[in-house]
């Protein structure tokens, strides 16, 4: 069974996809909220496999809830459902390191094949975002996220990640996972191999 | 350049970007609006669709409906995936024309060939916004009308000017014709067309130069100064 938390400003748009996804026999809608900040505490609650998610929250940004999901144990498959398909919000989604997307001027029924996938752990984007995908796999500095190049940065000036933190305001578990990242996209196994490939020429 | 010129070109790069703000504001509304309306509609017409499932006229009328719905979201969708401004201040130029390429893609079945050098910098908002949108228009042309399979996208910069190139090798066209039909029309179809990439080019005191001819492919290359 897969268990799936809805967050949407738009109260009609949960109010429809509650109706669909209980029609299936494998999904369970276990939470869902208006409020995007109410995200947190719903997850810790009710542990879903899967948050859908509208990027465009009023009250916070949506990229922001995916951040602090990432900081848990065991974080939820974040898939993303949005209105907008063009090249801005696909780079958002990735760069805060959502497992796919679906789009609101798409059949919801694409919404449901789509949740059925990131649970599976598939990536779920459209062909044309390969080369920013590629780039989180393969390790082209050419594709950090803005956050990655400060940390990158930082870590080459011989920072330690409370420092890190402390100096971009962020937790020291945010930092580590950005680190992560980092580690992983430049290919580098540590933080001296990072400051070496920072001074030879990113 | 004159003083004048200086105030007028100023006026013109503030036109630019009062247009983009209303675009904007239109896109969200969209957004805001109809988007989710139709989407939640649709959720529950598929539910409806179920559970009529033993009656084929009322399963083919709300199939009939869930068609029409369908529909109008796709339009919607290609109107805000052409239209909505990407994050012109966050981020810089490099950045704004690979999110164009890969929206092009997605709304096309074209590839983009695209090639960004590593120092290109960044550049004034005006420029930028006259740069995203003389791009987006050469690259709808050139799905509309090449009948190619890719097209190839180029960026550099020179010292104090950045050149744009856009090219493919499809079915080419006269530019004197095509800029001679579209001197009445304005936007068509959410279209500014080639009159338009000329107007903006123009206003920033930039060059346009467009190389085609029918059977030749086309080429498109656009020098702007970069303020």
């Amino acid at each position: 069974m897969i268990r799936v938390l809805l967050a949407d400003d738009h109260a009609i748009v949960i109010e429809g996809l509650r109706a669909l996804l209980e029609g299936e026999p494998d999904i369970k809608v276990v939470a869902w909220t208006t409020d995007g900040p109410d995200v947190s505490s719903l997850v810790e609650q009710y542990k879903p496999d899967v948050v859908v998610l509208d990027l465009e929250l009023t009250s916070i940004k949506g990229t922001a809830v995916i951040e602090a999901l990432h900081e848990r144990p065991a974080p939820p498959k974040v898939l993303v459902l949005t209105a907008y398909n063009d090249g801005e919000s696909l780079r958002s989604a990735l760069d805060a390191g959502a497992d796919g997307l679906a789009l609101k001027t798409e059949s919801p029924q694409q919404t449901l094949t789509a949740i059925r996938q990131v649970h599976a752990g598939r990536l779920v984007f459209p062909q044309a975002a390969r080369r920013w995908i590629e780039g989180r796999a393969a390790g082209a500095p050419g594709d950090l996220t803005p956050r990655e190049r400060e940390v990158w940065a930082l870590v080459a000036g011989g920072l330690t990640n409370p420092q890190i933190a402390e100096r971009l305001g962020l937790s020291d578990n945010t930092v580590k996972f950005h680190v992560q990242h980092l580690f992983s996209k430049l290919g580098v196994k540590n933080r001296t191999e990072a400051a070496l490939k920072y001074a030879h020429g990113r | 350049m004159g003083l004048r010129d200086a105030e007028s070109r100023a006026a013109s790069r503030r036109l630019l970007a009062t247009s983009e703000r209303e675009l904007q504001r239109i896109v969200l509304d969209m957004h805001d609006g109809p988007v989710q309306d139709i989407f939640a509609a649709l959720s529950q017409l598929q539910v409806v669709e179920r559970a009529v499932a033993g009656d084929a006229a009322s399963q083919q009328r709300v199939q009939q409906a869930i068609g029409l719905l369908e529909r109008a979201l796709g339009e919607i969708r290609n109107f805000i995936g052409a239209f909505r401004p990407p994050g012109f201040e966050r981020r810089a130029l490099g950045e704004i024309v690979e999110g164009l390429a890969v929206q092009h893609e997605t709304l096309t079945d074209q590839i983009v060939e695209l090639e960004l050098p590593p120092d290109l910098g960044d550049c004034g908002l005006p420029t930028k916004i006259a740069i995203y949108r003389i791009l987006q228009e050469a690259l709808a042309n050139g799905h509309r009308h090449s009948g190619a399979s890719r097209q190839r996208l180029r960026v550099a910069r020179h010292e104090n000017a950045i050149e744009l190139t856009v090219t493919d090798d499809g079915r080419g066209f006269d530019p004197e014709r095509v800029l001679a039909r579209e001197e009445d029309v304005g936007v068509e179809g959410g279209h500014f067309g080639l009159r338009g990439i000329q107007d903006r080019v123009e206003m920033l005191g930039g060059t346009l130069t467009i190389d085609s001819a029918p059977g030749r492919g086309a080429a498109l290359s656009v020098v702007l100064p970069a303020e």
